[in-house]
């Protein structure tokens, strides 16, 4: 038995972690965390399920189904579909992330569509007599999001919009091994070499971000860990110093310039979640996260310009200037994909001045290549002020419409709703979950897992979570 | 026509390279290469590190099926006959190594044996067919090398297998499923987000699953793209792409197609005598021609007269082990090395033994090692070279120098050696039979016109029926 009275300094970063995700207990969730990480839950399900309709998913499911054995774990939105464990996490994280709609945090990452996928199709392999209950998975979710967010501060690089290699497949990686980890009840050992593990099969670049390939990245991330947990649990071992700094043999720092680890508290009596002080951003239409800022602008600017002639008319605007912070990434002028419409400035404040709001289906081929919006894309300019940082916590968006009469009326978002400076109420929140799952779960099926999550500290068995996101026909 | 993005240029590339590019040294050199990769494979069967993840990987058995080396009792997925199967090339560190450094041939061979079994029937492949998807996939991982100057030396950061062995299986694979150029470009890009394993976990049990997954994700990465997933179409031009990898990023153009000169013509691998990091077979080759000045009449080293033993090397952190304590350890030390070859005279697969490792006259003869770096070793496989020098108690000093050792690309093993390695390794799980049929086999790749019984042999089956049907003119 340990003694958890007082504090212990750890020999290394590595084995410090390793302690904490084994030594953590239900009882360290706090009340904010557990309403937090429920809400997470929640909106990461809805994604996932409306996700299951796109042509990413359809794509990886076809694959899967090649190696269909040991099939134990749901899909979602799939009746009568059951995968082995680590594809059906791989097909549900790529559902998650499919349409860029899922959860982003600060610093930057999309830290539930790396957990939950792997958690649920784990819940499912374990035997009956051993299955989590709800309080054992929120624990474990929480510890897989605990770690992400402590690993992102192992250098300050991480703070800002990424260059080098996208976030997720990074942290989220080690995330979802952690919280796997977790779930499964492994000895700190192995907790140690699941991360080491789950290091090696870490590590996804940027490029692939607003390409079709995108959603691989947290479909792998959830996928790859379960992985690392299930070979840690099989005893495979790799390096105990995976997480510490050694000079002239990169661990996990080979993904950062800069990296300084540092050892994570023990749990003792309390241990403070990152999660308690800073929530996640949910999204409100499926597109990068940098949009939310530039659509409210210019949906303000919009009703300035309706206020002032009557309606809104295009051919009253000169040009649009936008004011973004500088990000490759997302700055595209006349994107030609729905990935790549996602992450561009310019379609998304030009939807949003056309349309008055930006909604799932502003991303369909018809609406991505309209000539009225074509014709609103050329008049698109783009401005970088300095005071404008490439940071989810900073970053403003501006839309200044040039009038052809000379006058400018300029739209400013510094905090959009759903930013964890000003989140989505329960009832926005449930409207989006409704919103997406009734996609493929009737009515009954979309309450009963509002309930389920609600209350999921009560649950029994949390298998029974990834159980109901199948779909029920009536027919049957 | 000008290719306008250096990742179409490859693209294009794998996709118009023929068999009729192939040069007689890059086949004959290639074709050692396969053979070795199946040797150390077999071997490698009968490794732990093989055991769980095969235990693993059964939890995934299905109908769609390719052969486990060694195995007839079972067969696994493709994509995952490609993991183990990859993950036991790697598994002791036997496997080659080229310059610029990486174990080019294990995250490749896997994949394509593995794929060629679960193509529909009418499919067939031949060895002709295996032979230019292997020179592809060792070819596109030559080339990205050369990408970057800090490649050309020992790495540091990402172990290059599982950052360019990821891309080379997807070219590879890629290339046997004939998949036009814009497939061809996409499954490189995919492959992208599958690629890098920092170098923290070589010299651990995990160090083979790099090659195990570099194998396994670039035949994932072909058959999703076969399935329609599209990547980022400029994935090797961008720094944010491939160049995520390494801090100074110059991709170039492949050449021509229409005279074609492949990288292996002008650089051989380098095949190993026994399974530890290259950078010990220097070690290895010094310290064993020294102890010729230190040994009694009845061939044995009296290490208790040996006072000092500096072992002159290049400053490569993961091999500088003084007490390794796992045989992944052993495998990676430079100290190990230069007293095990003092010891016995050379190294072999027992030396990495449990009981060799721990050995009591073996610990003390490492009690009185050191490493030293001069400034001219630096640590490149092209480049560095090893000296010993032992003190004895009485004063003397005796001092070895290797520059090449024998099995390097610049003094490559004889057909004889090769073939005797592969016996010695074959041998441990295959019948004599399939052992030779395999060495025939590859001999004549060329002209094998269905190469499943390359993986006939493989599985292990004792039937003399298979060796008919090779098809040999």
């Amino acid at each position: 038995m340990h003694a958890h009275a007082h504090t212990q300094i750890w020999e290394t970063v590595t084995s410090s972690f390793a302690s904490f995700i084994h030594g953590v207990r239900p009882e360290h969730l706090s009340e904010v965390v557990r309403h937090r990480s429920k809400r997470m839950i929640l909106d990461s399900i809805g994604v996932g399920l409306v996700g299951s309709t796109t042509r990413v998913f359809n794509i990886a499911l076809r694959y899967c189904q090649l190696y269909a054995s040991n099939a134990v774990s749901s899909v979602y939105g799939r009746k009568g579909l059951k995968l082995s464990p680590t594809l059906a996490a791989f097909t549900n994280g790529i559902a998650a992330h499919s349409m860029d709609f899922d959860d982003t945090w600060h610093p930057a990452t999309h830290p539930s569509g790396a957990v939950l996928p792997a958690l649920l199709a784990a819940s499912q392999m374990l035997p009956p007599s051993s299955k989590p209950d709800g309080l054992d998975f929120l624990l474990a979710f929480n510890v897989g999001i605990e770690v992400q967010g402590r690993l992102m501060r192992f250098s300050t690089e991480a703070h800002n919009i990424p260059k080098r290699f996208h976030p997720p497949s990074v942290v989220g990686t080690m995330g979802s091994a952690a919280a796997t980890a977790k779930l499964l009840s492994l000895n700190e050992t192995q907790c140690a070499h699941a991360l080491a593990i789950a290091a090696s099969l870490a590590g996804a670049p940027m490029a692939n971000a607003a390409t079709q390939a995108k959603p691989l990245h947290i479909g792998n991330a959830t996928r790859l860990g379960l992985e690392a947990a299930l070979l840690a649990a099989r005893g495979m071992e790799a390096s105990p110093l995976i997480l510490d700094d050694i000079p002239g043999c990169s661990g996990f720092s080979a993904f950062y310039g800069e990296y300084q680890p540092k050892p994570l508290p023990l749990p003792a009596n309390s241990h403070e979640f990152l999660l308690e002080k800073q929530d996640v951003a949910f999204k409100r239409f499926p597109a990068h996260l940098g949009m939310h800022w530039i659509v409210d602008a210019a949906m303000s600017a919009r009703n300035l310009l309706i206020n002032y002639s009557g309606s809104f008319s295009p051919s009253l605007i000169r040009a649009i200037l936008l004011r973004i912070p500088v990000s490759k990434y997302i700055n595209r002028p006349f994107p030609e994909s729905e990935h790549q419409a996602r992450h561009s400035f310019q379609f998304n404040a030009c939807t949003a001045l056309l349309d008055g709001e930006v909604g799932l289906n502003s991303f369909t081929d018809g609406c991505i290549h309209r000539r009225e919006l074509m014709e609103l894309l050329a008049k698109v300019l783009v401005e970088h002020p300095e005071d404008n940082l490439a940071n989810f916590d900073k970053m403003y968006g501006e839309v200044a419409l040039v009038l052809e009469n000379g006058d400018v009326l300029t739209g400013r978002c510094d905090t959009f709703y759903g930013h964890w400076r000003k989140p989505l109420s329960r009832e926005s929140l449930l409207k989006k979950f409704r919103s997406n799952a009734s996609h493929v779960l009737p009515e009954d099926k979309v309450n009963s897992i509002i309930m389920t999550v609600e209350n999921l500290e009560n649950l029994p068995d949390s298998s029974q979570l990834a159980s109901s996101l199948r779909f029920f026909p009536q027919k049957d | 026509f000008f290719p306008q993005t250096v990742t179409e240029n490859f693209a294009n590339v794998i996709h118009g390279l023929n068999a009729s590019h192939l040069t007689d040294l890059v086949i004959q050199r290639s074709k050692r290469m396969i053979l070795d990769t199946l040797g150390v494979g077999l071997l490698g069967t009968s490794t732990e590190v093989f055991h769980k993840v095969i235990q693993y990987s059964k939890i995934y058995h299905s109908d769609a099926s390719s052969t486990v080396w060694g195995h007839s009792d079972f067969r696994l997925p493709p994509l995952y006959a490609a993991f183990v199967n990859g993950v036991a090339v790697h598994s002791m560190d036997f496997d080659d190594t080229w310059h610029p450094a990486t174990h080019p041939s294990g995250a490749v061979l896997p994949a394509l044996l593995a794929l060629s079994e679960v193509l529909p029937q009418k499919q067939k492949f031949s060895g002709l067919d295996l032979l230019l998807a292997f020179n592809v996939g060792i070819e596109v991982q030559g080339r990205l090398m050369c990408f970057s100057n800090e490649a050309s030396y020992v790495p540091k950061r990402f172990h290059p297998p599982s950052v360019v062995g990821t891309i080379g299986s997807a070219a590879a694979t890629a290339k046997l499923l004939a998949l036009d150029q814009f497939k061809c470009k996409a499954a490189l890009a995919v492959a992208a987000s599958y690629a890098g394993a920092p170098m923290a976990n070589a010299a651990t049990q995990t160090k083979p699953l790099h090659i195990g997954n570099a194998a396994r994700h670039g035949l994932e990465a072909t058959c999703l793209t076969s399935l329609g997933l599209q990547g980022n179409k400029q994935i090797l031009d961008m720094e944010s792409g491939l160049g995520a990898f390494y801090t100074d990023y110059n991709p170039r153009f492949l050449p021509t197609l229409q005279s074609y000169s492949w990288l292996l013509d002008q650089q051989d691998v380098a095949i190993k005598r026994f399974p530890a990091h290259l950078g010990t077979h220097w070690v290895a080759d010094a310290a064993s021609s020294l102890r010729k000045y230190l040994v009694e009449s009845d061939d044995s080293v009296p290490f208790s007269r040996i006072k000092r033993i500096v072992v002159k090397v290049p400053d490569v952190r993961y091999v500088n082990r003084p007490f390794p304590n796992s045989e992944h350890e052993a495998r990676h030390s430079f100290q190990f090395a230069a007293c095990t070859a003092l010891l016995d005279g050379s190294i072999s697969i027992q030396s990495f033994s449990d009981q060799n490792i721990s050995r009591p006259e073996l610990k003390e003869l490492l009690s009185k090692t050191k490493l030293e770096h001069p400034a001219d070793n630096k640590p490149s496989f092209d480049n560095l070279y090893c000296e010993v020098n032992v003190t004895l108690q009485d004063g003397k000093v005796f001092s070895e120098r290797c520059d090449t050792f024998y099995g390097h690309w610049r003094k490559p093993l004889s057909t004889e050696d090769l073939k005797k390695k592969f016996h010695s390794n074959a041998s441990s799980v295959l019948s004599v039979e399939a052992t030779e049929g395999i060495i025939e086999t590859v001999d004549n790749l060329e002209k094998v016109e269905d190469c499943f019984v390359l993986s006939a042999f493989l599985k292990g089956t004792q039937s003399t029926k298979v060796l008919s049907k090779m098809c040999l003119p």
